[in-house]
């Protein structure tokens, strides 16, 4: 009787500010993510202390393999189709090999003079491709390009 | 008194007869939806790659420019199959020097002289990799002035020479 009955609270937690946040954040990276396009070869980038970042639109790649394979790929669509063909227009590069790769190369400029010329090389791949490469690109009359690089992490 | 009654009287007598509108409070479970969010949410969060790829400027002199360059002012670095950088300017015979170093020497190289042209010769069966670190390294310590040529069959002669008389 003399006894005080305790009361048990209920902790009710208002949540509303967590779920706001939890939103706006969620929205924030729905929006900003772009998928990575898929690519035909997977390519293991080697590192350097290059500060330029890869230009997100009139680029031309041209990808080598560890194992000499060539590719060439333009992030347009509609250049794509014009390259090599409507059939192909959804592939992000197609496997070419070293004597179409400056005519081919110097189609996209004239379609697209802004394009610009990324080389992409496996880092376990051998110096030959790459020169065989840079070799093609000079018959093209394309003397600046860029590798695409890694950002290396020691310091 | 008179009022209060009719007041009070009108309440109580009419509830009895009409339903008084009760205020509903809306009570949803949030739960559910709260799940998926967070659910979506780490999922963007983990797939999400902000950085893009650096990329590495190489401007080529054009293969038919033929530069007047003094001997003593071409700093010749061969990169041999095994990964291994041999250097030297002109005509003299070739060194080895080591990767770490090279950062330093090329600094001290172009400060001495600032009109020095570079010319790394690469042979095709070494890495890529060792390719990209090269021009980092140049680019690392300024050396903007540089043109690539492949390893040719004498160059790989001169340095077996070098490797077979020092020990």
């Amino acid at each position: 009787m003399g006894r005080i009955k305790k009361k048990r609270v209920g902790v009710s937690l208002d949540m509303t500010p967590l779920v706001d946040v939890a939103f706006l954040l969620l929205t924030f990276f729905m929006l900003t993510t772009k998928f990575k396009p898929l690519e035909e070869v997977e390519i293991n980038l080697p590192s350097s202390h290059a500060k330029y970042k890869l230009p997100e639109s009139d680029v031309m790649t041209i990808t080598f393999s560890p194992d000499g394979k060539i590719f060439l790929g333009v992030d347009s669509q509609q250049l794509r189709a014009q390259l090599f063909g409507e059939q192909n227009k959804l592939k992000q590069s197609i496997p070419v090999t070293l004597e179409e790769l400056p005519s081919l190369a110097q189609e996209a400029r004239s379609v697209n003079p802004k394009l610009r010329t990324v080389i992409k090389g496996d880092k376990e791949s051998m110096y030959g491709p790459a020169e065989d490469v840079m070799n093609a690109l000079q018959k093209a009359n394309i003397a600046r390009f860029e590798l695409v690089t890694e950002l290396s992490r020691d310091e | 008194m008179g009022a209060v009654d009719l007041g009070g009287g009108r309440q109580h007598g009419k509830k009895g007869k009409r339903k008084k509108k009760r205020r509903v409070g809306v009570k949803l479970d949030m739960t559910p939806l709260v799940d998926v969010a967070f659910l979506l949410l780490t999922f963007f969060m983990l797939t999400t790659t902000f950085g893009l790829p650096q990329v590495m400027e190489i401007n080529l002199p054009p293969s038919e420019s033929k530069g007047e360059i003094t001997e003593a002012s071409l700093l010749l670095l061969r990169v041999t199959e095994q990964g291994s950088i041999y250097w030297n300017f002109g005509t003299d015979s070739p060194r080895p020097i080591a990767w770490e170093e090279l950062k330093g020497f090329l600094t001290e190289r172009s400060n001495a002289n600032p009109t020095m042209i570079t010319l790394i010769k690469m042979d095709r069966k070494s890495k890529y990799a060792s390719m990209v670190r090269m021009i980092d390294e140049l680019n690392l310590t300024n050396v903007t002035r540089f043109s690539i040529a492949p390893l040719l069959d004498q160059d790989k002669k001169i340095i077996e020479e070098v490797v077979a008389t020092t020990p």
